[in-house]
């Protein structure tokens, strides 16, 4: 009896061993992959000088960018996701992209959506835009003396290289810039290169940058607000190659049976920054007060109806606060005032609030 | 039950036929391109059979391979023969395989089939907007079939174990078609986002990476281990319960 006992116990064995043999794989796979240092140390400057010498690259690599900026999670799937939304569905929730880029003329983004996908490619001066969920193709002939320069548009600012350029253009003295212990990014040895602004009244409490230590290509940018210790925004590399990708990547033609639009350069770069409310004129000028991080964007009115038809979503978005509608977000306060303007800054409301009670 | 899962994509075909153009982004993924290209169909019935139909087949058959047997009263029987219950575990799980294999590829090729008769085909549109020749279009076609092949697989053994703990074969269907249903709902709720990569159900629906230029394998690679691990706690679940079970049927 004791002996069968025994050996039916024995039976259950490998019913144990396999989770066992598999957390123990999942948790091994978890752990950072080197904890050491292989990088020579660098100072600030030197890993900016290393940003700034790294040439226009070629490579294909695979982008994962989350936010969790507090805005509700709009449904990825339904009626509900036209392309009017769109940019803003792209704040909410995590993504995944492709990216191939070979020199400055020759780019392609592929957002990857569960059974969709939405496609920006340049060639030259083509510029395609795809959306496959409804089978939607826009095409932009960018002016040719415009070619060189970097591509304008919602899709443009999405690759780490493009974000850590935009970021550190703006460092000024309001900014403490210091080189954190390296990481790895995409499975590659990365400096961190940490933006800290001086200012306590940001809600921005920290900006890392990771730079390639070995061609000076940022790789992942995180952002991290003040009272959370998970980043509010990232975006890196999860998977990156460098080399040239094939180039029939970038030669897009619409596929049969696609709605094809044709977009004029100038009114397509108003159709696609209606995300913040545009400045066309004199009188629209926005007003800044303040510099550097805590510095607060003041709207004339005029420009919130404007925005607000844009998306209903927007609207559902706000909470009513005194003297307007506040839109809140982990790194981003817009406030919209209730005779039509809108401040904005990445600053508490208290603050917006008092920017806007001085005009 | 083949006839059944054959049955989707040939509703799914007459249905477009017989109805007017279908405004693009509506319904099921996939559902507009079907006037435009037929072998659509098979892709569509794929997408509208995966959440439902295809773990219905799939715990019917998975549910069914020992309590079947148990329910029957043929069981102690087939363990009279000198092959062993382990052996019998075994083939048991093969035949289960087996219909995973069939079933996607059934409802790929009746849609493939269905779709080039009722409407016209040609060059494929993938999801990034480049077009493929009808005949890659058939291998990713048979790709996305394989992919749901191995999807189900760790569902189908997940259902042989349930199979082992009764004598009841209809329990065991049940239970099996239950869990994969609680797992895609426990997939869909943001708040348990930590559990989701363990989720059986987690890459189900995410065939469509095989429908992109150049096709994304992390998925599929993702899939696989993952469906490997289900195989092997189940089956190692299932194997030491049918050992020691007392076979009294």
């Amino acid at each position: 009896m004791t002996r069968a006992g025994n050996r039916a116990w024995l039976r259950w064995l490998p019913a144990a061993a396999v989770p066992a043999v598999i957390a123990a794989g999942a948790l091994a796979g978890s752990l950072p992959a080197s904890a050491g240092d292989p990088l020579p140390p660098k100072t600030p400057e030197q890993v900016l000088q290393l940003i700034a010498q790294h040439r226009e690259p070629a490579l294909s690599g695979t982008l994962e960018q989350s936010s969790e900026l507090g805005l509700p999670e709009l449904p990825k799937t339904g009626p509900g996701t036209d392309s009017s939304n769109a940019w803003l569905e792209l704040l909410t929730g995590p993504h995944t992209a492709r990216v191939y880029l070979d020199g400055p003329d020759n780019a392609r983004v592929q957002v990857m959506d569960r059974l969709a996908e939405r496609n920006a490619v340049r060639h030259g001066n083509e510029l395609w835009f795809y959306n496959s969920k409804d089978n939607t193709a826009s095409h932009v002939q960018l002016p040719a003396d415009g070619a060189g320069k970097r591509v304008e548009g919602k899709d443009s600012a999405v690759t780490p290289d493009q974000l850590a350029s935009m970021l550190l253009a703006k460092i000024d003295s309001s900014t403490e810039v210091t080189v954190g212990a390296d990481v790895q990014v995409a499975g590659r040895a990365a400096y961190n290169l940490v933006l800290t602004p001086k200012s306590v009244a940001t809600l921005v409490s920290s900006v890392s940058v990771a730079v390639d230590g070995q061609t000076g290509l940022p790789l992942g940018v995180q952002v991290k607000a003040r009272g959370q210790a998970d980043p509010v925004f990232g975006v890196a590399y999860t998977n990156l190659s460098l080399g040239a990708p094939d180039a029939s990547l970038f030669t897009f033609s619409p596929p049969p049976g696609a709605t094809v639009k044709e977009v004029p350069a100038p009114e397509y770069k108003a159709g696609t920054e209606h995300a913040t409310p545009p400045a066309k004129d004199s009188t629209h000028k926005p007003a800044v007060t303040g510099s550097g991080w805590d510095s607060v964007i003041a709207f004339p009115a005029g420009t919130a109806t404007s925005a607000s038809e844009t998306s209903a979503l927007l609207q559902q978005a706000t909470v009513p606060v005194q003297g307007g509608r506040l839109l809140s977000t982990a790194l981003v306060n817009v406030l919209v005032l209730d005779d039509g303007r809108v401040v904005a800054g990445s600053v508490p409301v208290e603050r917006l609030q008092a920017a806007a009670a001085e005009k | 039950m083949l006839c059944a899962l054959a049955a989707i994509p040939i509703l799914i075909a007459v249905a477009v036929r017989l109805s007017s153009a279908v405004p693009a982004g509506r319904g099921p993924a996939f559902l507009d391109r079907i006037t435009q290209n037929g072998l659509f169909v098979g892709v569509t019935a794929m997408v509208v059979s995966v959440p439902l139909f295809l773990p219905l087949t799939v715990g019917v058959v998975a549910g069914d391979t020992i309590a079947g047997e148990a329910g029957q009263g043929t069981l102690r029987y087939l363990l009279v023969a000198p092959a062993g219950r382990i052996r019998l575990l075994l083939v048991k799980y093969a035949g289960a395989a087996v219909f995973v294999v069939v079933g996607p590829l059934v409802v790929a090729l009746t849609g493939a089939g269905i779709g080039a008769a009722l409407f016209r085909v040609g060059p494929v549109t993938l999801l990034s907007g480049d077009t493929i020749g009808t005949g890659e279009a058939m291998v990713r076609l048979l790709l996305i079939a394989a992919y749901l092949a191995v999807s189900l697989l760790g569902l189908s053994a997940i259902g042989l174990f349930i199979s082992t703990l009764t004598d009841v074969p209809v329990g065991a269907m049940a239970a099996t078609v239950v869990l994969s249903v609680v797992a895609q709902v426990l997939d869909a709720l943001p708040q348990l986002e930590w559990l989701h990569p363990w989720l059986f159900s987690h890459y189900w629906l995410d065939f469509g990476d095989l429908l992109r230029q150049p096709v994304s394998w992390d998925s599929f690679a993702a899939n696989v281990l993952l469906q490997g691990g289900y195989i092997a706690v189940f089956g190692a679940l299932a194997y030491g319960r049918f050992i020691t079970k007392d076979v009294l049927s």
